[in-house]
């Protein structure tokens, strides 16, 4: 008998009890499903997370915040100047991974205009952060540089403000809105700005319709009793890349404050922590059901469908009784595993890609079954399969045929 | 001589214990003959079977079959010899359940490899017609009743065109009136020139045959 018949003789025998082929799958469609789920899933968060980072302008920004002084300061932690306009200037002259520094304040201070009025963030901050955060006035203009330089006393308003306070975001243009007891005109309302991790998250961009910026050396001079800064916006140097410009701010940093009193972090990192969070569970589960299942698959293949089962091993007995060498016997147990395990195997690619889709619909997520996640999930399964198919083919075919014909 | 063995032994070690199923055994079997080999249970006659049958080794001894020295042959060459010089019928009938009675009686032909389909299908129709169960070549074993079921068995043994053909016990799982159908059916296969050893503890078996070899706590007494 040639390899090729021994292995239609494999495909004709998984054909033949069909029943038990269907039952051994079990596991492997369930395990197969599971892992096309979470992959689909997980490519979908994957997706999102970058769409926001677009959104919020882009990979590569970075923040440096002041950090809290601790309990106790050190006499090093008490020499630091900590975060100041002076930073953002030596940022710019010595970080060649920048091509943006932004320096930022903020505070809490009271909103008034007319009988409305209400605590909000006030942001200072000079026109790069514009551009750095990818922010658009729906009317007027942003922040200049003049506006900078003569300590002008204008702020653009985040959309829902400019809402709130003139009844209408668009009559908020030329106005006089209060701001911790400083009167500021308004030159610019911002776009409504929007985003959703998933249909049952707040909108993640809302902070942003809630403030307003205005000129940072304005910001210092009438609200701030030092000069210290609460945050740098910092834009990477694409070609440089945000981990090599995350490295140099904070060493270019520390060596002038002595001590890390600051934290960087990259924009969006922790973007959507929520719903990701949520989702890493459910990731989780559906992975671990994947794994148990694949494993649980394997050995039922091994088990059910193969040599452990008295009738079967005296097949194999009686098959070598009328001729049938190692060889032959081994390449017809492993092409009835890998029969099984490719239709396990697909049947489970079908049952993740619907899995997904119900996921996808019920909690409004993007999750596509790729080619890339088919051939990952496919692979797998024949993995697997061949796995828990060549010990029991080994067994069969070392069998001694009288060993096989008494096996009780 | 179609089978000469001389001296064979096989011992089973159990634990501690070994246990002596053959204590040297010589047999001589000649082209066309019928032989039977009894003797009460545990005498060691299917352990012998299956050393002649090629299903298993001897601990010690020789043994030539058809002139060629089996003691000496790797596992592949062994299942090489199992194809074409043996058939083998057992008690138990071993038919392949999920395949039609002509598809079981082909299946030797299957391992031999280089028959084309077509003559092993007819091969096996020919066996089936001649063991007077031309009618039943679609059905599965399930279908059959035990003497048909043992003659299906017959027809794979002699398929492959055998120099011997074995049966441990072939009337064991039958009534007496499928037994006598079988052993008709031997009768007839040595008639027309089969050599035949079988084994059984029954007499009435035993008489049907040429010669007995008569067994007892692994020898020939
Ligand atoms: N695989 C084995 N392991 C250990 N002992 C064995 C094995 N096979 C057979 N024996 C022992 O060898 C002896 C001969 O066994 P054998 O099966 O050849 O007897 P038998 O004459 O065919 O008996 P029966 O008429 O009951 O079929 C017995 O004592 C048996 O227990
Ligand atoms: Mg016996």
């Amino acid at each position: 008998m040639n390899l090729l018949e021994s292995l239609l003789t494999g495909l004709d025998e998984a054909r033949r009890h069909w029943g038990q082929t269907v039952l051994s799958l079990l596991g492997l469609v369930l395990g197969t499903g599971s892992i096309v789920t979470v992959l689909a899933l997980f490519g979908g968060q994957t997706a999102i997370t970058e769409q926001f980072l677009s959104e919020v302008g882009g990979r590569g920004t970075i923040i440096v915040y002041d950090r809290e002084s601790s309990a106790r300061p050190r006499a090093r932690e008490l020499a630091s100047k900590r975060l100041t306009f002076r930073d953002a200037q030596y940022l710019r002259d010595r970080a060649t991974t920048l091509t943006a520094v932004s320096p930022g304040w903020s505070e809490e201070l009271p909103y008034r205009a007319g009988d409305v009025s209400f605590d909000g963030e006030v942001v200072g901050t000079v026109p790069d952060y514009m551009v750095i955060n990818d922010i658009t006035p729906m009317i007027g203009r942003y922040l200049s540089d003049l506006d900078v330089r003569h300590q002008a006393r204008v702020a653009v308003l985040g959309w829902k403000y400019a809402d709130s306070l003139f009844g209408r975001a668009g009559d908020a243009l030329g106005q006089i809105v209060s701001l911790g007891g400083k009167s500021y005109t308004v030159v610019g309302v911002l776009e409504r700005e929007e985003f959703y991790f998933a249909a049952w998250e707040d909108n993640a961009l809302e902070y942003r319709n809630e403030r307003a910026y205005i000129p940072i050396s304005t910001a210092i001079a009438q609200h701030s009793a030092t000069d210290r800064l609460d945050f740098l916006t910092l834009k990477a140097r694409p070609s440089a890349g945000g981990a090599a410009a995350q490295a140099q701010v904070k060493s270019l940093l520390y060596a002038r404050h002595g001590v890390e009193d600051f934290d960087i972090r990259m924009s969006g990192q922790g973007a959507g922590d929520d719903s990701g969070q949520f989702l890493l569970l459910f990731n989780f589960i559906f992975l671990v059901v994947g794994i148990v299942s694949l494993v649980t698959g394997g050995i039922v293949i091994a088990n059910i469908l193969l040599a452990s089962v008295v009738e079967r091993v005296r097949e194999f007995g009686t098959r070598m009784a009328l001729g049938a060498t190692a060889g032959a016997i081994f390449a017809q147990v492993l092409a009835e595993v890998l029969v099984v395990t490719i239709m396990g195997g697909l049947l489970g690619l079908g049952l993740g890609a619907a899995l997904t889709g119900v996921v996808a619909h019920f909690m409004q997520m993007p999750a596509v079954v790729s080619p890339f996640i088919a051939t990952v999930s496919l692979t797998t399964a024949l993995t697997v399969g061949l796995v828990a198919g060549l010990f029991p083919a080994l067994r069969a075919s070392r069998l001694a045929p009288v060993e096989a014909l008494r096996y009780a | 001589m179609l089978i000469e063995a001389r001296g064979l032994a096989k011992t089973y070690r159990l634990g501690q214990v070994d246990v002596q199923a053959l204590r040297g055994v010589d047999v001589d079997v000649g082209a066309g003959e019928y032989i039977a080999i009894t003797g009460p249970s545990g005498s060691g006659k299917s352990t012998l079977m299956h050393i002649l049958g090629c299903l298993d080794t001897p601990s010690t001894g020789s043994y030539r079959l058809d002139g060629e020295d089996v003691g000496s042959l790797s596992g592949k060459r062994l299942a090489h010899v199992r194809n074409r010089k043996v058939g083998f019928v057992f008690q138990t009938f071993n038919l392949m359940p999920r395949l039609t009675v002509e598809e079981n009686v082909a299946l030797p032909l299957k391992y031999r490899g280089g028959v084309p389909r077509g003559e092993r299908r007819a091969r096996a129709l020919a066996l089936l017609e001649r063991l007077g169960l031309g009618d039943r070549i679609g059905h599965r074993p399930d279908e059959l009743s035990g003497g048909e079921r043992q003659r299906v068995a017959i027809a794979r043994a002699l398929v492959g065109t055998p120099a011997i053909l074995m049966a441990d016990e072939p009337t064991g799982n039958l009534d007496s009136r499928a037994g006598a159908e079988v052993l008709a059916t031997f009768a007839e296969l040595h008639a027309a020139g089969h050599t035949i050893v079988l084994v059984t503890h029954d007499p009435g078996v035993a008489g049907r045959a040429q010669r007995v070899i008569q067994m007892s706590d692994g020898r020939v007494v």
